[in-house]
């Protein structure tokens, strides 16, 4: 919102700004994505979004809850961090709570990709893959995949665990003082000719 | 306080019970140390005394009713010094202290752990007089087992009927709905959050919309000023000649 000389027709683009933004407001405090599909509650604490984060299989951006299959996440994503001072650095982290099922997760968490030292501004390719990207590849259900991004201490504090199953995201980010997620988005992903969960 | 009926009944059923009778008879007239059917007259009288103190009704009444109420064994009152009693019965001729004597005996036998006391109380009877009544509370033991098998048996008597029983398929049906109705759950939560994402996303853009557009106008506003002030031609510089 910025404060300028109006004219009528300006107060008019004002008002509708507010609206929209008190409607932004409201939307992020009673159904926030994260916390209705439950991403926060399972994976995460509650937190601020500070940093942007941009997600892109292919063509296709990221937005909480879409729906992918694994043919459409077989390789990397392209991901942009925002911030803007180059010399924090960031983690990203790729989790998937509902293994093996979500209706019986007794495997929660699987780590997917794990990617340090990320400079602000820039993405993944700049910054030190220490767990490859394994594509997801749900046998039952349909799963949440999650991307976390932490910003780090300092550089090269974060290292690999030695398994990916038994993965927790909390313990993981007190282990390095990550603390809370600076960004967080997820996405959907069921077997290749999966009903889309429904029967009919 | 027994009447002589129930007493005589008990003696009966007592001798009935085989190894447990004859027993009891001997151990309860220790002081006279014959058989049960040789000494009965004696040995009635001085075992009447001592199934009087005893309260043997109470145990037969037990255990007849302990089929499905072993609880109430276990949460009576395990006094040790009743059971310290009842062993030292035949040396000392002691009263012990009334009613729930013989559950107590037996929660004593099962319930708690036993101090030291009665194990104590066991070894010096061994040696002498009381080892009839080891043997007594053997058969005791012995016999009580079957009581409580079958009371932990009827807890669990529809599942030895077979895998089809209506509570097995009562609670797989249970299962199977909280697993459905949480399933559902999650369907409405992963719907719920898509539109809620859609709708930010929806704003966002909105915004950023507007704001393009305003830009644009401005843009477009300040050019056209920039036009009419640069309508005159002008002589730019060329080639140096």
């Amino acid at each position: 919102m910025y404060v300028r000389r109006t004219s009528f027709k300006d107060s008019d683009y004002i008002r509708k700004d507010c609206e929209r933004v008190k409607k932004y407001i409201c939307l992020l405090s009673r159904g926030d994505p994260l916390v209705v599909g439950r991403v926060v509650g399972d994976v995460l604490d509650p937190f601020t979004r500070l940093v942007s984060l941009r997600v892109t299989y292919g063509q296709r951006e990221v937005t909480n809850g879409l729906d992918l299959r694994p043919s459409q996440v077989l390789n990397k994503p392209m991901v942009e961090v925002g911030g803007d001072d180059l010399r924090n650095f960031y983690t990203l982290v790729m989790v998937d709570p509902d293994v093996p099922s979500p209706s019986n997760p007794h495997l929660r968490e699987y780590l997917h990709w794990l990617v340090t030292d990320i400079p602000a501004t820039t993405g993944t390719a700049f910054g030190n893959e220490m767990v490859c990207y394994e594509s997801p590849r749900p046998p039952s259900g349909i799963h949440r995949m999650v991307l976390i991004l932490f910003r780090q201490l300092g550089r090269q504090t974060v290292y690999a665990p030695g398994w990916r199953q038994q993965f927790k995201t909390r313990e993981f980010a007190e282990m390095y003082n990550l603390g809370l997620p600076v960004a967080a988005t997820y996405f959907n992903c069921q077997r290749e000719n999966g009903c889309g969960g429904r029967r009919t | 306080m027994l009447s002589s009926a129930k007493h005589n009944k008990i003696n009966h059923s007592a001798f009935s019970i085989s190894s447990s009778s004859s027993s009891s008879s001997t151990t309860s007239a220790s002081a006279s140390s014959t058989s049960s059917s040789l000494g009965q007259n004696k040995s009635q009288v001085t075992m009447e005394e001592v199934w009087k103190e005893f309260n043997l009704g109470s145990l037969h009444y037990h255990r007849q009713v302990n089929i499905g109420h072993e609880p109430m064994l276990k949460n009576q009152n395990p006094n040790y010094s009743i059971f310290q009693d009842f062993l030292n019965m035949p040396l000392n001729n002691q009263q012990p202290p009334q009613p729930p004597s013989s559950s107590s005996i037996v929660t004593a036998l099962y319930g708690s752990p036993l101090p030291l006391p009665p194990p104590a109380t066991v070894l010096s009877l061994n040696s002498g007089v009381g080892f009839k009544f080891l043997d007594n509370t053997d058969s005791l033991v012995a016999s009580n087992p079957n009581s409580f098998e079958e009371s932990a048996s009827f807890g669990c008597f529809a599942k030895k009927r077979g895998q089809f029983s209506d509570e097995s398929r009562g609670d797989r049906r249970h299962k199977r709905m909280i697993k459905n109705r949480e399933s559902a759950a999650r369907s409405r939560a992963r719907k719920q959050a898509y539109t809620n994402e859609l709708e930010l996303e929806i704003a966002h853009l909105q915004t950023e919309n507007a704001r393009l557009e305003r830009q644009y106008e401005q843009l477009k506003m300040a050019e056209a000023t920039q036009h009419q002030v640069n309508k005159t031609l002008q002589r730019s510089s060329t080639a140096p000649f």
